[in-house]
């Protein structure tokens, strides 16, 4: 039972992502084409802020206020947040890598150099740094892609993901300090071996436990920022859906002492807590996998 | 072990500690009367207000000439115990009541009103453009700016413009005499307004800057601040509390009900609405449009008031012949404008989004408001008009259309209304628009420097006359974000200015709006609701479009 | 020792030299200043106060003349957006009660997730590790404000129990407190157990148990201050964190704090408003860190402070 544990948690996890993430890509037909029930802006202006009906089956979440289908909108909005999240997360790896392996291997002043420029960065006002980056960059994105909303996606996953990248790289750095120290990479070393294939071949391999486990804690991290961006209005742009904006935006009604649309919130909220849980317990359960000590620490 | 408890240990005391040093006054004893205003307080110097919920905290502070009626807010004397036009309409002399004193008991004299009017043409603010209505005062302003400009560079030589020259003298101590330049009959609502103002000088004197020009706003701060109204500020603590007690030199301080009032923040709509219900304020001037919808659809409660307000929710259109990146503007062809104004269905926005019964709006101007004015009809919703019209223009089925977007900021249901739009849009005339929200200042930004094509926008009246709306789309008004030029519009406002005859006068205005509406830079939508909170056992509070309240009658029933 | 105090404690103000240029570089490029036009805009009056304290109507002389301000005077200027209220004022009373939060919820997370790592470290794989571990992620599975709303909802519309807002008694603070120590909690916790699993594979732990020792005496004396190490590595930061509030805790409750701040600094471009937050944000965090490599050493005699590993 012991070991077993962590794997099992790991199947449970998968699964369940598997199950939802599948759900929302399978429906995406109907989530997206503009003449469907489902879409996520058909403003069914009659049926305005109504709860659950079983009846019909574009109501079973209930509507918005502008009458759209929650359930075409939580639907479309797992694509959306699971994108942001992956790609923010893909982000962070390449600059956490890259920034890890150079100051581990290299040390000396690069080291200190880059380890200070992760600690100014710490420093830095988040919110700031998200508001310059996509004023600056959703200009030239629109026209580089051809679509305001696929600017404003890219703006949001990139300014998530560049700031996401610190603790991947100081993670990677401690794992590179002490590999470094391995004999057969002293043996590399002495032997001539180019640094890019040291790089490449002997400490990557033996990085991609960590690298894994961070890159799958640092997708819900990336969700999670995307929902405070929409709080403060600076997330994705209407009428695009995310788990976090229709969390953010269901707020108000949902809570209000006074006859709440309680709809709003439990079902983006449901979705997206059993969808981050289901990651961190990945996450941590590869952690624990790809530990050996942990074996044995039953006492 | 003992040493890794010390830092739970350390960290409750740290807690402890804290606690007293933060904690304020829970033992503080609670106001006579305690609200909730719009807003955070921005500037209480008349001289740079503009925002509305500090100007109503200026009417609780100040008093001018003239002031407001508590129940109707029509101007009645204030400051000055008589007051008199001659036949010409345009001069008017004030008498200053002998028994007007300042908050610490000096006398409210004629010098302090030409400090502050003249204060307001030398440091302009928002609001200058009021005093321009003075013989003499606009030129003054722009000669002073100037003269300003001059010395800066170091050009000494240049004389200081002489005050003398502008319509506001001082017979003596207690009599104003101010020569208008055409006759306004709405003058005494002026007077009663903010601008109009005036100021204890003496007290400000230790915050005057090395320019001797400007004043540090720490002046506005208990316990420097002198007024001359029914209350003086107390105190004010950033961001909890602001506190007025009614002054004890007010010359009508007899009819002031309550002794102590507060004003406590609150950011977040629902928390001000959980602040009221503990009980901790009587009235909450602004409830959240989403909760008031709630306890309205559901409501049986008898403490919620709605009732229109003095604004109107529109949307603006650039109208100049190329967009800020250089495109060609489709919207500089007055069909095309017109046409998108046609295709709006307002209902849903009224029902779904704005939810608490606001009027729709064809009209710029909020209808049934100025006494005796009519306003024109306006474009009505006509679909296959508006597909016809945009054929007309070149665009038949939208084809060809270009890709424009809508601006707006993301606070509130301004995301909500510009979906709407835009999907209206897009199935009425197969116009794709793309919707941008961004944050309130860098929407300020665009909107006002013509970086729109499309945008959200909304003007609340500020005195009762229709010149406060008209005044906007003036083409050389700097509040004229549509850049909409009609040399027709301008006419009829400037005829209108000089008119003596208040009815020949509104009908001059209505034909201006009349040409506004056909020719559509703007599209309204519908006219705001004011939302009020209080419980029956709270008395005085009016129910005015101009979401405005004199303090004086104020109180609460135990 | 000595010299590593003194040598982070020169650092510090060049490390706050940087952060304060990058910010004010980043500020200066953001569009919609200040004293931009909206609706409502700055007003003239306030505009021109600016001009003549700064003896200038240009960024040069502001950048020339506001640094030596604030180290000279301990003077941040005045707030762009709040007219009439300096930095310092703001500063002066937002820190105390994000301050007193924030040790607060500081306590209440130490407590907590250092309670759940080890129940899910001893328990694990049992369903006590499961319920443990999940109950601890909820801070970082769900958006903070929605949990800070059901909170309210709970405890507040629904029980009674304690306010729903508001800012002066203790009572006022235990809420957002506990809204706020949730994410810590959750790292917190999550550390610990890794940390408490590594060190209970550790031979000194079998040893100690072959020896006789009841298992509580093992697990607190000897394997949890081992393995608290990592977790006292985070305090620092976290500490930081909650001290300088939390935006989303203080909307919701309704609390004076200095988390408002930085986002309403950057929401109106008050350049001297973001730059005094961020500077005290930055010297939180330096010196905390600071405080939690010294307090290594008091700890744990045996680690040689010089060669911990960053």
């Amino acid at each position: 039972m012991k070991g077993e544990f962590h794997r099992g948690r790991i199947r449970f996890g998968g699964l369940i992502l598997l199950l939802l993430l599948g759900t929302c890509i399978v429906t995406l037909p109907w989530t997206l084409r503009s003449s469907s029930n489902f879409y996520y802006d058909h403003q069914h202006t009659d049926s305005a802020l109504l709860p659950p009906q079983m009846n019909t089956t574009w109501m079973w979440f209930g509507t918005s206020k502008l009458g759209q289908s929650l359930l075409g909108q939580c639907l479309a909005g797992g694509v959306i947040s699971l994108t942001i999240g992956l790609a923010a997360a893909a982000i962070s790896v390449f600059l956490g890598v890259t920034v890890g392996i150079l100051a581990g291997y290299r040390g000396g002043w690069l080291d200190s150099l880059l380890m200070r420029i992760v600690d100014i960065l710490y420093a830095l006002p988040y919110i700031l740094l998200v508001i310059l980056f996509k004023i600056a960059m959703e200009k030239p994105l629109e026209k580089m892609l051809g679509s305001s909303a696929a600017a404003n996606l890219v703006v949001l996953f990139l300014s998530i993901g560049l700031v996401s990248w610190l603790t991947m790289a100081r993670v990677i750095r401690g794992q590179v300090l002490s590999l470094r120290t391995l004999p057969f990479i002293e043996a590399a070393r002495a032997a001539g071996v180019p640094q890019y294939r040291i790089f490449l071949r002997h400490l990557l391999p033996n990085l991609i436990g960590p690298i894994t486990v961070y890159a799958t804690l640092t997708v819900p991290q990336a969700i999670l920022q995307e929902s405070l961006l929409s709080f403060l209005g600076i997330g994705i742009q209407k009428p695009m859906p995310t788990w976090g904006s229709l969390a953010s935006d269901g707020l108000g009604l949902a809570l209000a002492p006074v006859a709440s649309c309680w709809w709003l919130l439990v079902f983006p909220c449901t979705l997206l807590g059993v969808t981050l849980l289901a990651l961190n317990f990945v996450g941590d359960g590869l952690r624990d996998a790809f530990d050996p000590k942990a074996e044995a620490s039953h006492i | 072990m003992i040493r890794l408890l010390s830092i739970p240990v350390i960290l409750a005391g740290l807690v402890a500690a804290a606690v007293f040093w933060s904690g304020d006054a829970g033992d503080r004893q609670r106001a006579d009367f305690a609200f909730i205003n719009r807003g955070d307080n921005k500037c209480l110097d008349p001289n740079g207000m503009s925002w509305m919920q500090d100007i109503r905290l200026a009417y609780g502070l100040w008093e001018g000439l003239y002031t407001a009626d508590p129940a109707t807010f029509k101007p009645i004397l204030g400051c000055a115990d008589h007051a008199q036009v001659d036949s010409t309409q345009t001069v008017w002399t004030l008498h200053i009541r002998p028994d007007a004193r300042w908050c610490n008991g000096d006398s409210v004299t004629s010098r302090d009103f030409l400090f502050a009017w003249r204060r307001f043409l030398e440091t302009p603010g928002e609001y200058t453009y009021l005093h321009f209505y003075v013989q003499g005062a606009k030129k003054y302003s722009s000669d002073f700016a100037d003269y300003l400009a001059a010395r800066k560079k170091g050009d000494t030589t240049r004389p200081a413009p002489d005050f003398a020259s502008v319509g506001e003298k001082a017979v003596d101590d207690q009599t104003l005499v101010v020569t208008l330049t055409d006759p306004v009959p709405f003058f005494p609502a002026l007077l009663a307004f903010p601008p109009y103002f005036p100021m204890h000088e003496p007290s400000m004197h230790h915050f005057l800057e090395k320019d001797g020009l400007h004043y540090n706003q720490k002046f506005t701060r208990p316990p420097f601040l002198v007024t001359n109204g029914p209350y003086r500020l107390a105190e004010w603590t950033f961001k909890r509390r602001l506190r007025m007690v009614a002054s004890d030199f007010y010359w009508n301080r007899a009819n002031v009900k309550s002794r102590v009032i507060d004003q406590i923040y609150a950011d977040d709509g629902t928390a001000a609405f959980r602040t009221y219900e503990r009980g901790d304020v009587d009235w909450l001037a602004d409830l959240d449009s989403d909760l008031a919808a709630q306890i309205l659809a559901h409501g049986k409660r008898t403490d919620l008031h709605v009732f229109p307000a003095f604004g109107t929710y529109f949307y603006s259109l650039n109208c100049l012949p190329t967009l800020s990146d250089g495109r060609h503007n489709p919207l500089s062809d007055v069909r095309v404008r017109r046409a998108l104004s046609m295709a709006i269905d307002r209902e849903p926005i009224v029902k779904n989004v704005g939810r608490l019964g606001q009027p729709v709006s064809f009209t710029y101007l909020p209808p049934h408001v100025f006494e005796g004015y009519v306003s024109p009809p306006g474009l009505p919703y006509d679909v296959t008009q508006a597909r016809k019209l945009l054929a007309e223009a070149g665009y038949p089925n939208g084809q060809g259309f270009p890709h424009l977007s809508i601006l707006y900021n993301t606070e509130s249901l301004h995301g909500d209304v510009a979906q709407i739009v835009r999907r209206q849009w897009l199935d009425n005339l197969g116009i794709q628009m793309d919707l941008q929200g961004v944050e309130v200042k860098v929407f300020g930004e665009m909107q006002h420097t013509q970086q729109f094509s499309v945008s959200r926008a909304s003007w609340y009246g500020d005195y009762n006359d229709p010149s406060t709306f008209t005044d906007k789309y003036k083409s050389d008004s700097d509040d004229n974000e549509a850049k909409w030029n009609s040399p027709e519009y301008d006419r009829l406002c400037a005829e209108a200015q000089k008119e003596p005859d208040q009815h020949r006068r509104l009908a001059l205005l209505s034909q201006a709006e009349n040409i506004l509406l056909s020719e559509a830079p703007i599209i309204p939508l519908y006219t705001y609701v004011n939302t009020y909170m209080f419980r029956d056992q709270v008395q005085g509070i009016p129910l005015l479009a101009n979401a405005m309240i004199m303090f004086q009658p104020v109180h609460v029933i135990h | 020792m000595t010299r590593f105090i003194a040598w982070r404690i020169v650092q510090l103000p060049l490390i706050l030299a940087v952060v304060y240029l990058i910010t004010f570089a980043l500020v200066w490029l953001a569009p919609g200043s200040p004293y931009g036009n909206n609706d409502r805009a700055l007003s003239e009056a306030a505009k021109n106060d600016l001009k003549a304290r700064f003896h200038g109507e240009n960024w040069e002389a502001f950048l020339a003349y506001y640094p030596w301000r604030i180290v000279a005077h301990g003077d941040f200027g005045p707030s762009l957006s709040y007219e009439g209220w300096s930095v310092n004022d703001v500063l002066s009373s937002a820190l105390p009660v994000s301050i007193s939060l924030g040790l607060f919820s500081i306590l209440i997370a130490l407590l907590c997730g250092c309670a759940a790592g080890v129940t899910a470290a001893l328990h694990r794989g049992g369903i006590l590790d499961l319920l443990s571990l999940s109950a601890a992620l909820i801070g970082i599975s769900l958006p903070p404000f929605v949990v800070a709303g059901m909170l309210i909802v709970i405890f507040s519309d629904g029980l009674h129990w304690l306010p729903s807002g508001g800012w002066g008694q203790f009572r006022h603070m235990i809420l957002p407190a506990v809204a706020l120590a949730l994410m810590p909690m959750a790292y917190i916790a999550r550390l610990t157990r890794v940390s408490m699993l590594d060190t209970l594979g550790h031979d000194f732990v079998r040893t100690a148990r072959a020896k006789g020792l009841p298992k509580r005496t093992v697990v607190w004396k000897h394997a949890f201050r081992t393995a608290f190490l990592p977790v006292f590595t985070y305090l620092g930061p976290a500490t930081a964190y909650a001290m300088t509030g939390s935006f989303v805790v203080e909307t919701v409750f309704n609390i004076p704090g200095l988390g408002q701040h930085f986002v309403n600094g950057v929401k109106n471009r008050d350049q001297t408003l973001i730059l005094g937050t961020v500077l005290v944000y930055a010297a939180f965090l330096l010196v905390l860190n600071l405080l939690v490599d010294i307090g290594y050493a008091l700890i744990d005699p045996r680690i040689e402070i010089t060669a911990r590993p960053e």
